[in-house]
């Protein structure tokens, strides 16, 4: 009798899918704490449930192509452009009607509307205000200046914000200068790299460094718990002929065969809407995606600097030539 | 031709109809992911491998390489001295030094170096220490071999340290006592009697953890020190090249056979018996100046191995407490862990038995290869046995995929060999004159498996359960790929919270590890005095 009852319970579990009743499936590349909220909030207005299934960007882009047509997933969330355009590039979204998405300009979403770009952020410099010797600095490529030997620091080129940051500056400075450039930081690291962009600002904040290259919200998340740290934003290559600052977008995209498209897109314009805009971007600090919808306030507004001309799509399509690019300095 | 004989050779014809026909099935699913890696690597072109070939290759293979050899000098280091200690010599506290020692068995290798990337940090307790002893020096980097290092042996020794201890236990005293009359000093017997006695267990021991070296996924990439294991999860994740990534697979496959049958090569050559008579080995009185010594030594092998991991985890667990972030999602995923684990385990015990009784009945060429086919979970990088059983799953039963039988053969696969290891001995103690007995006396075959080969075999499925239940607790690679949606057991969720360096999350999700590790472990090591007593 026993048996048998187990034998039931097993057949069940082995069978069961975690099968509930219509729910939108979001494969997430982004952090928990940020993407909770607005799904709450979408959940809130529309009555629809959302199964989150969170991890790594690449790995749910990786995981969307391996099971093709019986994956469950109706909509992929990814942090970095370039998994999104590789995405697109593997056929794995459908697009979505332009009227739905024309809140979002079209430089921040892909040429067909495979996937909609919802919050951008910028790669600046953190420097160390008590340090002066590092005020010459003024572009990313002055990183690799000798004078900045063990005053550097980045982080290790697993990072997807990392690896994009530098197909824009292999786009535009071309791939000898940038080769240079990653190879004089190399030798400015000091031998160590580190593995989170908030322990570069903390290092910064420290004297443990002087100039530090991340995404500008983790100097204000470091700002806002630490008011006094001795920090502050640099924009880099804001002169008439340098290339502006990298941008990179955070978006999202239907997936191809999703069984609840109806109420995807419902998502999508959720997301996209003004209230969903300012509540996706702004628990970063990152830049609202939609024009008109302001960014948190200690952030140096958009459009009040130059953005490197770099279209998004890009960072998919080059980003195994970035990949080689690293790899052949040996960067860490 | 005596009767036993008669009842072999018959059961030889008859039996293979159903048990080889089982243990065919479960050897052709573990040998999924291999076929997967032939495929794939099939695919790549010349011009690719000689690519391959000179730029990835001879890094990869220094990086794994050196690494195995430190890994084995370190857990060989710890883990012998360890066990030499606790068996010849009688100190107080000895009971609690066993569990020391094998303590760190309940923390997995990404726990490890996520623990220690903190605290040797500025604020950790570690960095501040260091700040404190050697203010000049900057904190030593986590960041590279000897960090890598540092966590895979603190993970393993205990696998050397069990294996040795068992060894010198059943070791026999006369041989040490005529070395000693013959006039050699404790030293020479240390060196040449009891060393070469125990190179076959700490052969195993090594070997044990060098495997476990080749196919660690989680501190290599948490550390991102490029071994093998990292640079395939690399190829395939960020580059999608599953090609390369499969080349690589089949080269460390290589790599880990060689190494495995240079082992039982060298295995082979050293066995040594002794007669039923002699004396065991009594451990001797301490003294009070080797009870020092003996418990500094412990206490530092511990203190680094068990005891500062458990206090962080219990402090960052008792904000997160007080924050109120231990919730029913928590406990979800507490439960999502237990069910997969359980569901992996019984799974794979049941797989294991037809394999190992079809070779322990017919010891041919046939079971042998079934025997070697079956350890692919032990040489192939746990995301390749992933990649391979989704892209089976999804070609051949796509009405499966999605649910955890999926995940459940993922597991089965890898720890396959784990569990047929674990029930060898005692299938071995099924003869085939006992079965006949049962049956001559008129039992039917239910009957005989219920009443004679079952009751037998439960001490053997019970170890292999724990021990496959355990190594599925901590399980990665394969549960981020292969989890159904929105499944998150507490691995995962130590690998999403890492990420997120939100450690008053990871803290109670490794502690539930250990905690559920608990009870199975103290169950094996009870089992075990048991035995040796």
């Amino acid at each position: 009798m026993k048996s048998g009852l187990t034998l039931v319970v097993l057949f069940s579990l082995l069978i069961g899918q975690i099968a509930q009743a219509a729910q939108l499936v979001v494969y997430s590349g982004r952090k928990d704490k940020f993407i909770k909220p607005v799904v709450a909030e979408f959940t809130k207005e529309t009555g629809i449930k959302v199964l989150l299934h969170s991890g790594s960007s690449t790995a749910l882009l990786n995981k969307l192509k391996l099971e093709g047509n019986k994956s469950t997933a109706d909509l992929y969330i990814s942090n970095d452009a370039g998994n999104l355009e590789k995405g697109k590039e593997l056929n794995l979204f459908s697009t979505v009607p332009t009227e739905l998405v024309n809140g979002i300009p079209q430089s921040l979403r892909a040429s067909d509307n495979s996937w909609v770009g919802l919050s951008a952020r910028a790669r600046v410099l953190v420097v160390n205000t008590e340090d002066k010797s590092v005020d010459f600095v003024k572009s990313v490529f002055d990183l690799s200046d000798p004078r900045l030997k063990n005053k550097l620091a980045i982080t290790h080129s697993g990072n997807g914000s990392y690896i994009a940051g530098v197909t824009v500056y292999m786009e535009s400075a071309g791939k000898k200068k940038t080769a240079d450039w990653l190879a004089g930081m190399k030798s400015n690291v000091g031998g160590k790299v580190f593995n989170k962009h908030s322990k570069i600002v903390k290092a910064v904040a420290k004297g443990k460094r002087s100039v530090g290259l991340v995404n500008h919200y983790y100097i204000y998340r470091h700002l806002k718990k630490h008011p006094k740290a001795p920090i502050k934003i640099v924009l880099p290559d804001q002169g008439k002929n340098d290339i502006g600052v990298a941008w990179n977008v955070a978006g999202v995209a239907l997936v191809k065969g999703s069984k609840n498209a109806e109420a995807a897109k419902q998502f999508i314009a959720f997301v996209t809407s003004e209230k969903g805009q300012s509540l996706f971007a702004n628990v970063n600090r990152e830049y609202p995606a939609r024009e008109g919808i302001a960014a948190a306030a200690e952030v140096p507004a958009a459009g009040s600097y130059k953005v490197a001309p770099v279209a998004m799509q890009v960072l998919g399509q080059k980003r195994n030539a970035t990949l080689d690019l690293i790899e052949s300095v040996g960067m860490p | 031709m005596t009767s036993t004989a008669v009842f072999r050779e018959k059961i030889k014809t008859r039996a293979p109809s159903l048990r080889g026909f089982l243990a065919l099935l479960v050897v052709l699913i573990a040998a999924v992911p291999l076929l997967f890696v032939l495929f794939s690597s099939g695919q790549l072109s010349l011009q690719q491998w000689t690519s391959l070939w000179s730029n990835r290759l001879p890094e990869l293979l220094f990086n794994t390489l050196s690494l195995a050899v430190l890994v084995a000098i370190g857990s060989m280091i710890l883990g012998v001295s360890a066990a030499w200690w606790i068996t010849r010599r009688d100190f107080p506290g000895r009971g609690i030094a066993i569990w020391l020692m094998v303590l760190p068995l309940t923390i997995p290798t990404y726990v490890f170096a996520h623990i220690y990337t903190i605290l040797l940090e500025e604020d950790g307790w570690l960095g501040q220490l260091w700040m404190v002893l050697f203010p000049a020096t900057p904190i030593p980097e986590i960041f590279n071999i000897f960090g890598v290092t540092l966590v895979l042996v603190l993970a393993g020794f205990s696998y050397v340290f069990l294996l040795v201890r068992d060894a010198l236990s059943r070791s026999q005293q006369d041989i040490e006592e005529a070395a000693r009359i013959h006039g050699a000093t404790p030293l020479q017997v240390f060196w040449r009697v009891n060393i070469p006695m125990l190179r076959p267990a700490i052969a195993a021991g090594i070997a044990l953890v060098v495997l476990h070296v080749l196919s660690d996924f989680g501190a290599v990439s948490m550390l991102r020190y490029q071994t093998f294991t990292l640079s395939i999860y690399l190829q395939m994740s960020s580059r999608f090249d599953y090609q390369a990534a499969a080349g690589l697979s089949l080269v460390l496959v290589c790599l880990s056979l060689t190494f495995m049958v240079l082992e039982r090569f060298f295995r082979n050559r050293q066995r040594y018996y002794g007669s039923g008579q002699s004396k065991k080995i009594t451990a001797k009185k301490a003294t009070r100046f080797e009870v020092i010594a003996i418990w500094f030594w412990l206490g530092l092998i511990s203190t680094f191995a068990f005891i500062l991991p458990i206090m962080w985890m219990i402090g960052w667990s008792w904000q997160a407490w007080q924050q109120e972030l231990i919730d029913a999602e928590f406990w979800g995923y507490v439960s999502n862990s237990l069910t997969v684990s359980a569901l992996a385990a019984t799974l794979t015990v049941i797989a294991a038995l037809p394999v190992a009784l079809y070779h322990a009945r017919e010891r041919s060429a046939v079971s042998q290869g079934f025997l070697y086919l079956s350890n692919i979970g032990f040489v192939l990088p746990g995301p390749v046995i992933a990649l391979g059983i989704l892209s089976f799953v999804i070609a051949t039963m796509p009405a499966i995929y999605g649910g955890l039988s999926v995940l459940a053969l993922a597991m089965m696969v890898r720890f396959l060999p784990l569990s047929i290891q674990a029930q060898e001995s005692a299938v071995q103690q099924l003869t085939p004159s006992i079965e006949q007995a049962s049956r001559s006396l008129g039992a039917n075959w239910y009957e005989n498996l219920r009443r004679v080969i079952l009751p037998i075999l439960k001490g053997g499925m019970a170890t292999a359960w724990i021990l496959v239940f355990i190594d599925t607790l901590k399980e990665l690679p394969a549960t981020l790929l292969l989890r159904p949606t929105g499944f998150d057991t507490l691995p995962v969720r130590i690998w999403i919270e890492a990420s997120e360096e939100m450690l008053e999350l990871a803290a109670p999700s490794s502690l539930m590890l250990v905690v559920g590790t608990l009870p199975v472990l103290w169950f094996l090591m009870r089992e075990k005095s048991d035995k040796s007593s």
